[in-house]
Order: C-alpha cells, then sequence, then structure tokens
C-alpha cells in the first residue's frame, strides 16, 4: 500500500489518465446497463405491476396476448384471483395533440388488476367511455379531463397511472366491454386472456393453455432479442476493459521492473512488491468507479423522464463488482513478472 | 572471526561445450572497519562474484558466511532477509526508487524491516556526514547523480548492516569526485565499523584500499 499510495502520489498524470479510462469504461457499462434495464422495463412493467404468475391465452395464439380470444366456455369459471383482460393495439389522438401509438387493456372493474392499479392522479375508470392512460400520455401533453378518440370512438381521461407499459408502449386501461367495440366484436370471444394470481384454483378449459409469466414475458414481439443484445454488449464490454485494463497495468508494472530487481537485490521480499502491484490495480480501478458512479448519479439525475433509462443500485452495484473483479483478474497478469524480477540483472556488466 | 568469509567458491556456468568456469576456489575475507578493493580486467568475474557474495547466486561450490551464519545454504526467503538486514549494496546507477522522497526511501526498509535500522539520530548524523540532510523532500529526479549516490550510500547504510558491497561505484564519475567517493567509502568502514567491499576496474580507487585483491580469469589473489 505504501508504495501504490507513494507512486500514484508521483505519477499523477499517469495515473489520472488510466484513472479516465476507468472511469469511462465504468461509465459506459452502468450506463448501457441502465439503458437495458429501462428498455427491459418498458417492455415488462405492467405485466409485473399486476403480481401474476400465470396467464391462459388461447392456444392458437402463439403466447401472443393480441392474437389471442377466448370465448365464454374458454373463460370458464373465475375465482376472485383470476382476472380478465382484452388486449388490442390502438392510436391515441385528440385535436390539441399529437397521435400516441398505444395498447388499450379491457378490465373488469370488479377484478383485482382494476382495483389495485396505482394512480398517479385523477380516478380509477367508472364507465364504459373513461380512460386511465400511462404517463407517457401525460408527458405527451394529455391531461385529466382530455377528451380522446380510439378507433373512432370518444373517451375522457379519469386517471394517470405510473409504470404502465408493455412492449415500449404506453397502455390505456378502460372497460373490458370497451376492448369488443374497439375489436368489433360485440358478440363471441369476452376476452384475451385469463390472468391469475399464485393460489388461483381455476380449472383449465378445452383451446387454452397456460403459461408461466416469464414465458409470456420472453415471448413479447423483440424482448428477448433486445435483451441478449444489450447482455452481450455489456458482457464483451466487460471482457474488453479487463484487456484494456490488464494492458495498462501490465505496461505500468513493466516499467518498474528494474526498480523492482534494485529493490529485490536490497532484500526487500517479492511480497512486498506484488502487494504493491495489486494494491495499485485496486486503487486505480477503485478510483476509476467511483469517478463512474458519481457520473452516472449525475446522469441519473439530469436525464429527462421520457428517455427510457433505469438505475437499479443493486442490479449497478453487481456490475460494478463484476468489474472490479475483471480490473483485478487484469492487475494480476503482471504479477508473473514481478515474481520472476531477476535481481541480478542491475549488478554491473 | 571475520565477518564476512567467502571460501572455496567455484562458479560454473553452461555444461558440455558451452561450459565455463568463472570463478577458480575463490577465497575471500573481509574485517569490520576496512575497505577492500577487488580489482579485475572485464570479464574477469568481479560481478560473478559480487552476486555470490550478496547471496544473489548460490555458487556451484563452496560457501559464503555472513556474521556466522552459512548464506549459501539457506532458501530464498531467509536470504532475502539476511541481504536486508546483514548487506547494502551500493549499485553502479544510484538505482533510487524515481517515485520516493529521500526520506520515504528510508521509510520503505521500516516498512519491510521494522527493527535494527538506525536510529532518527544516528539517520540524522548519516546524512549530514553525507551533507544531504536538507534533501530529504526531494525526489531522485530532483537531486545531482553526486546526491543520488551519497543517498543511495545512506540507503545501504540505515538497515545497519555488517557489510557494504559496491559495485563499481564510480564507474560514471570523474577524477576528482573518484578521490571524494573513495574517501566515502574508507570513511564508512572506520567511522561505522563496517567491512566494505568495493569490486571495480577503477585503480584510481587503489589509495583508499586497505586490503587490494586482484581478479584474473576467476582467480582472486591478495596484494601486498
Ligand atoms: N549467466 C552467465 N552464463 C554464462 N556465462 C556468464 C554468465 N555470467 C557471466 N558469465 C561469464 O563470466 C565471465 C565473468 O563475468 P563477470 O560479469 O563476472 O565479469 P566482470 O569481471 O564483472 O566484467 P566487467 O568488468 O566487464 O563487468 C564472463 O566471461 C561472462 O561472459
Ligand atoms: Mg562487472
Amino acid at each position: 500500500m505504501f508504495l501504490a499510495l507513494k507512486e500514484i502520489k508521483k505519477e499523477k498524470l499517469r495515473s489520472g489518465l488510466i484513472v479516465a479510462m476507468i472511469v469511462l469504461i465504468g461509465y459506459l457499462i452502468f450506463i448501457l446497463t441502465s439503458l437495458a434495464l429501462g428498455l427491459a422495463r418498458q417492455n415488462t412493467d405492467a405485466i409485473n405491476s399486476w403480481g401474476i404468475t400465470r396467464i391462459t391465452l388461447n392456444d392458437n395464439a402463439n403466447v401472443d396476448m393480441r392474437q389471442s380470444f377466448l370465448t365464454k366456455a374458454q373463460v370458464g369459471t373465475l375465482t376472485a384471483k383470476d382476472a380478465l383482460i382484452g388486449e388490442t393495439a390502438t392510436v391515441v389522438k385528440s385535436a390539441k395533440h399529437k397521435q400516441v401509438s398505444a395498447v388499450f387493456m379491457g378490465l373488469r372493474q370488479q377484478d383485482f388488476i382494476a382495483r389495485k392499479l396505482g394512480l398517479e392522479s385523477g380516478r380509477r375508470v367508472a364507465g364504459k367511455r373513461e380512460l386511465v392512460a400511462d404517463t407517457a400520455l401525460k408527458l405527451a401533453g394529455y391531461k385529466l379531463g382530455s377528451k380522446v378518440t380510439l378507433n373512432d370512438h370518444t373517451f375522457t381521461i379519469v386517471g394517470f397511472t405510473n409504470n404502465a407499459k408493455i412492449n415500449v408502449a404506453p397502455i390505456v386501461y378502460g372497460e373490458l366491454s370497451t376492448w369488443q367495440t374497439l375489436r368489433g366484436i360485440d358478440f363471441g370471444p369476452i376476452a384475451s386472456a385469463v390472468v391469475s394470481k399464485p393460489g388461483s384454483t381455476r380449472k383449465a378449459t378445452a383451446g387454452t393453455k397456460t403459461y408461466a409469466k416469464q414465458t409470456l414475458i420472453d415471448k413479447l414481439p423483440g424482448y428477448t432479442a433486445q435483451t441478449t443484445t444489450f447482455v452481450m454488449m455489456i458482457a464483451f464490454l466487460m471482457v474488453i476493459s479487463l484487456i484494456i485494463i490488464a494492458v495498462f497495468l501490465y505496461i505500468l508494472t513493466m516499467q518498474k521492473l528494474p526498480n523492482y530487481a534494485v529493490l529485490r537485490v536490497q532484500g526487500i521480499p517479492s511480497r512486498v512488491l506484488v502487494e504493491a502491484t495489486v494494491a495499485q490495480s485496486v486503487l486505480l480501478v477503485l478510483s476509476g468507479l467511483v469517478g463512474a458512479t458519481a457520473l452516472t448519479a449525475l446522469t441519473a439525475v439530469m436525464i429527462p423522464a421520457s428517455v427510457p433509462m433505469a438505475f437499479d443500485v443493486p442490479l449497478l452495484a453487481a456490475v460494478g463488482l463484476g468489474l472490479l473483479v475483471m480490473a483485478l483478474i487484469g492487475g494480476l497478469i503482471p504479477i508473473r513478472s514481478v515474481l520472476k524480477v531477476d535481481p541480478v540483472s542491475v549488478i554491473g556488466g | 572471526m571475520s565477518s564476512f568469509a567467502v571460501q572455496h567458491v567455484n562458479q560454473v556456468f553452461g555444461t558440455g561445450t558451452a561450459r565455463v568456469q568463472v570463478l577458480h576456489d575463490v577465497n575471500f575475507e573481509a574485517e569490520p572497519g576496512t575497505l577492500s578493493l577487488i580489482m579485475g580486467p572485464s570479464g574477469s568475474g568481479k560481478s560473478t562474484f559480487l552476486t555470490i557474495a550478496g547471496g544473489l547466486l548460490t555458487p556451484t561450490s563452496g560457501t559464503v558466511t555472513v556474521n556466522g551464519v552459512r548464506y549459501t545454504d539457506r532458501a530464498k526467503k531467509a536470504k532475502d532477509a539476511l541481504r536486508l538486514s546483514e548487506i547494502g549494496f551500493i549499485l553502479q546507477a544510484y538505482h533510487l526508487l524515481p517515485y520516493l522522497t529521500v526520506a520515504d526511501q528510508f521509510k520503505l526498509v521500516d516498512k519491510v524491516k521494522p527493527k535494527g535500522n538506525l536510529t532518527p539520530a544516528a539517520l540524522q548524523n548519516v546524512l549530514a556526514t553525507l551533507g544531504i540532510q536538507d534533501l530529504l523532500h526531494k525526489y531522485p529526479a530532483e537531486l545531482s547523480g553526486g546526491q543520488q549516490q551519497r543517498v543511495a550510500i545512506a540507503r545501504a547504510l540505515y538497515p545497519d548492516p555488517a557489510i557494504i558491497l559496491a559495485d563499481e561505484p564510480t564507474a560514471a564519475l570523474d577524477g576528482s569526485r573518484v578521490k571524494v567517493v573513495g574517501a566515502l567509502l574508507r570513511d564508512l568502514a572506520i567511522r561505522h565499523h563496517k567491512a566494505v567491499v568495493v569490486v571495480t576496474h577503477d585503480s584510481r580507487l587503489v589509495d583508499s584500499a586497505d586490503v587490494l585483491y586482484q581478479m584474473q580469469d576467476g582467480v582472486l589473489t591478495k596484494q601486498n
């Protein structure tokens, strides 16, 4: 530690450059992680907010709620732990604001989803012509009381709710019967899906299939591809940062080998030199991570709400720890050279 | 009993046709308070001798004894420890750690070997004798060559070793400085009661020596 601190103190510019590089790498990884999580949440927030574990769809729907239609017989008998959902893609329009592509979710007001829907402002849906919309519509300029049209039917926004997004589109919640109207199927199917909380005793019905919540999420169009892309990017960045940090620390250490040979001549044990090398790596990487954390925190405060970023402290801490471990592995590479330093090399020719 | 003895040391490098015997039955003794000078032409085996004497290389045969401790059959760690406490090296290029101030060069020794080093007063005394007492907060790059060399000498003295081994200490110096360094090393031997061993091909140092040895093709002979 003594040698590491003294060297960092003397070589301020050199250490500063390495720390700056680690700050940038860490910042990049933190931001990518937050973007990945933000995007993932825009896909899954609504589904997760319902508190369900299973979903029943028409078995010809390929696990796609929008392609699923359930008849009264397929819905069967529901318990208090089941809820009906009618989902359809729609466009929210009004004379004063720009159009917003959205997803309409029809709910029965007595079901648990409608009852426990968290409101940011306004009140719950109380009639066929009322909607509770995701706050994304508020950001787009819509207000409580705004008159909007969906498929040429007029509605009033009576409430806003947070984090109501599915597949990156904002949700407008309304009555289940409105779903039938929007779909133009006033007779026939009564819902897209039955969703169930843990402990539901609902019996399976013919022509339907029940899936775990995660299966539904994984099958959301593009979701798995996006998540895989981000995870791969972050994984590659981790490996690349390992290589970059390893190369820098290696060069730093190689430059000191003649000095280390002198210390070995003087009887300073190899252990002290190895400790100095490792301590230096840890100090530089930790300072870099602290800087990256500060930048990320600043970004989290400054970023507009419309940018889909989610800053999850445990996840970022895990990523930071991963980076630290990678850097330590990188810092261990020059140890071999330190151990092999030949003191004889400094005794005159 | 002498504080430092090299007995029947042979050193062979390589095998078969590449086999060279660099040292032939070398015997050497150094007493505290004396400056021994080992002279010899290039390639005669001076550096090899110093490397073995300093415990950096185990000879093919023979022994090195420091203060009654047989250096040559110690493990690597014990050799490090013995070197740290009993042998002060003064190297050709002064080889101070560039990122430690003069004061920190001594502090590093304290970190590794907390006991048996010079007391602050004794160190102050050494620094004053060497004329470098005002340079404690400077980095090596801020010192002149001669100042660096004197710091290196103080650094070698700091663990209070029994023996000082110097490798070509005057290689880079001009005539007047050679005399100064020679006097300094001699003073070191007498005043600090060290066995000082200097290996060099610089005949200008002969005047400062108490005992003179000649190395020729790996054979060491005492001169009178
Ligand atoms: N590791 C080694 N392997 C083989 N031969 C070696 C090795 N080290 C030294 N030698 C040989 O031993 C001989 C003595 O070398 P040494 O370095 O001891 O000479 P020296 O007296 O210090 O010379 P100089 O005054 O030039 O420094 C040389 O012929 C050299 O080539
Ligand atoms: Mg030599």
